[in-house]
């Protein structure tokens, strides 16, 4: 049996189950919270596609609340905060922890409460939106009292993890997956501070007016390139090469790839209003910088496709880089996406369209959840101390997550440009905009059938993952594996390294 | 130096140019935005550009209902294949067929309000410069009770929960909707708009972001 760690000693993977013993409340208590908020999303995600087609759908007067200009942002609210972002924070927790080489000492009860007040402020969030508190700020939609509560649990989980890590001796270095991930935990505190201080209470002093809704589109997209993007991606540098047993093909590459990132993503995000209010400047900046954002995601996806080079049969057995692997493939898709939004020549039809959510899901959803199932996949068995039930319910998910997000995406980009060619058309210049309602709706229906293969597969996650939380799990040594003919190639638990 | 804290600066600079030059500068310049003032003799009004600001309370209830998920506040230039200024309707000309394009939009159209609503999707028409198309406000009125009764292709959510259904007392409300029959109430009851209707009402029918640029379009039009 192939291991990636010839030294790999008994001490050492006692070692192992001490971090991951010191992490497991918190991030345990993170993954089943937020596996609850995908379910939540999910099902509003479907209840808002369907409602885009057939506006009659739970159109009663006791569920007036329901309507779909408070049920998409709700629904993009508790997909982002309640289970993208916690889930992330899980997974950040357990990669810095195995990364510094040393058992959390002390911190795992106050990132749990922390965790319990991430949950109530976004609880509290999903409910002000639909109250009436909404601030239709995209992705900012809580009501302003909530963002200090998630911000201070923010800032308690990831203080004390960098805290952790940069106090061990093993930090020194260019590690790739720390720094992605350290990345992340810097930058999000600082977007978010920013944008709602800006937003929420100077704006109120001092009118920002359209420079607002520029502040606002900046926020979208850094958050997905420098806090989705860096934890996605360093989730990707730390599976694939521990799965593949090989080590990551070019470090010089990687490095590369991460400065690339880290300073071209703070300009990109005015792309959204182009042709708009905002100085010309601003939205060309940013649509450069996203046709520029091509070179690190072509640098990733080569990187990761030479270390998974000949090994490419581990994807069929291994649930986690079968994930993985879809995850990292999604961040090409995504920053080609991206740079077709950031152009006049092909987002002048795709600008303020479906296809802009369909770039939103790529990102939260193909890349980033599917990378994130993945971690989950192999962090919680080494928590739980039990393996996965059933390996139809693994395969169940990953086909049905896959062709759902795939349904979504390919539904809603050339949804997208069917509804901004009608809405451009010049023989449509006397009737506004039934031709782009009439166009769409056939890729709406396919947006609401995709939503319907996600909501199936994410529930069977659900279910799977409360077994394993409660200790349910199968009790065995070897991992739960997706063809148990290359079980004898490769077990990927036993080849686990700090 | 050790090499986590080149780290740390690295991510600090790299982030914080962008966010400097992006955000922070642009924000405290947008304050430094004034009014210009139109000139008698060049442009043949008086006043200044933008004249009436946007009404607020309004815009507090367009923002609660969620209305910027589907309603765009900008109007587009015309190149690159974009046709938002030929739009009929969509500017202050209000004529069957427009003689001019509407205009672009500017950063000082937007001035006063404390975030412009410019939009996340662009699923219903722009509204950038609604004041001007959608004068009649009981119309106005039964377009949000019943999105269906003015077109049945549309996909707008009704916004039910801001009107009122009511006894009708003597001769009735004024304010009463004049809905079609199938979304009429019951023998006896009418339906009449709620405060906060009124204030999304009135704040509709502020925008009007087509006023002309001191010392251009008015020059250009006279011409």
């Amino acid at each position: 049996m192939e291991t990636t760690d010839t030294t790999d000693t008994d001490g050492e993977s006692l070692r192992r189950v001490e971090i991951d013993r010191s992490v497991k409340g918190p991030v345990l208590f993170l993954f089943a919270n937020s596996a609850m908020w995908l379910l939540a999303s999910t099902v509003m995600g479907l209840f808002a596609s369907v409602k885009l087609f057939a506006p009659n759908f739970l159109d009663y007067d006791c569920l007036w609340f329901l309507n779909y200009a408070r049920l998409q942002p709700a629904h993009m609210n508790a997909l982002i905060y309640g289970w993208a972002m916690q889930v992330g924070l899980g997974v950040a927790i357990w990669l810095l922890a195995r990364r510094s080489g040393r058992p959390l000492s002390s911190g795992a009860g106050m990132m749990v409460t922390a965790g319990v007040f991430w949950n109530i402020g976004v609880t509290l969030g999903i409910i002000g939106i639909f109250g009436g508190g909404s601030t239709s700020l995209q992705w900012l939609e809580f009501p302003a009292f909530v963002w200090p509560v998630l911000v201070m649990a923010f800032l308690i989980i990831a203080i004390r993890m960098v805290q952790h890590y940069m106090s061990s001796s093993a930090s020194n270095g260019f590690t790739l997956t720390s720094h992605y991930v350290l990345a992340a935990l810097f930058c999000f505190p600082w977007i978010y501070i920013t944008v709602n201080l800006l937003l929420n209470h100077y704006a109120l002093q001092a009118p920002l007016g359209a420079f607002g809704a520029g502040i606002n589109a900046w926020y979208v997209n850094t958050l997905i390139l420098l806090f989705f993007a860096p934890l996605g991606l360093g989730a990707c540098y730390y599976f694939i090469p521990k799965i593949t047993g090989q080590p990551v093909y070019s470090y010089q590459l990687a490095q590369l790839g991460f400065w690339c990132l880290i300073g071209l993503a703070g300009w990109t995000g005015m792309q959204k209003y182009m042709g708009g209010p905002l100085p010309a400047w601003m939205p060309a900046i940013g649509g450069m910088v996203s046709l520029l954002l091509l070179v690190p995601a072509g640098v990733v996806a080569l990187n990761h496709h030479l270390t998974t080079y000949g090994k490419h049969a581990l994807i069929e057995s291994s649930p986690t880089l079968r994930f993985v692997f879809v995850g990292s493939f999604s961040f090409l898709v995504m920053s080609a996406l991206g740079a077709l939004l950031g152009t006049f020549w092909t987002g002048a039809s795709m600008q303020f369209t479906y296809a802009e959510y369909g770039f939103h899901l790529i990102a939260i959803y193909g890349f980033f959840s599917m990378t994130m199932f993945g971690a989950v996949y192999y962090i919680v068995p080494r928590l739980a101390g039990c393996e996965w039930l059933s390996a139809r319910l693994i395969r169940n998910h990953f086909w049905f997550s896959v062709y759902g997000i795939a349904a979504l995406v390919v539904c809603m980009v050339i949804g997208g440009m069917a509804q901004g060619q009608s809405v451009n058309n010049p023989e449509n210049w006397n009737q506004s905009m039934v031709g782009s309602v009439k166009n769409a709706s056939g890729y709406l229906i396919g947006r609401a059938l995709a939503w319907a293969f996600i909501l199936f597969s994410n529930f069977w996650f659900f279910i799977h993952l409360v077994f394993m939380v409660l200790g349910l799990g199968r009790r065995s040594v070897s991992p739960t594996l997706l063809h148990h003919a290359h079980a004898d190639h490769h077990a990927p638990s036993s080849t686990a390294t700090v | 130096m050790t090499s986590s804290k080149k780290f740390i600066y690295g991510l600090g600079i790299c982030f914080g140019l962008p966010w400097l030059i992006m955000i922070i500068i642009p924000a405290l310049k947008a304050q430094k935005l004034m009014p210009l003032p139109y000139d008698k003799d060049r442009d043949g009004v008086e006043g200044i550009y933008p004249g009436a600001g946007i009404y607020r309370q309004g815009q507090l209830v367009y923002a609660r209902e969620g209305c910027s998920q589907c309603h765009t506040q900008m109007i587009r230039p015309s190149f690159a294949g974009m046709m938002d200024a030929t739009k009929k309707g969509w500017s202050s000309d209000q004529s069957e067929i427009p003689s001019e394009p509407a205009r672009s939009s500017n950063m000082r159209d937007y001035l006063g309000e404390p975030i412009a609503f410019l939009g996340v999707q662009r699923t219903g028409p722009d509204l950038a410069n609604a004041g001007y198309r959608l004068k009649d406000k009981a119309a106005m009125h039964v377009h949000l009770y019943a999105p269906r009764a003015v077109s049945e292709w549309s996909i707008m959510p009704g916004f039910r929960h801001l009107y009122v259904t009511q006894v009708i007392q003597g001769n009735g409300s004024p304010d009463a909707l004049d809905l079609p029959k199938e979304y009429a109430p019951k023998k006896g009851f009418e339906i009449v708009p709620s405060l906060e209707a009124n204030e999304l009402v009135n704040y509709i029918s502020s925008l009007k972001k087509d006023a002309p640029l001191p010392g251009q379009v008015v020059a250009e039009a006279k011409k």
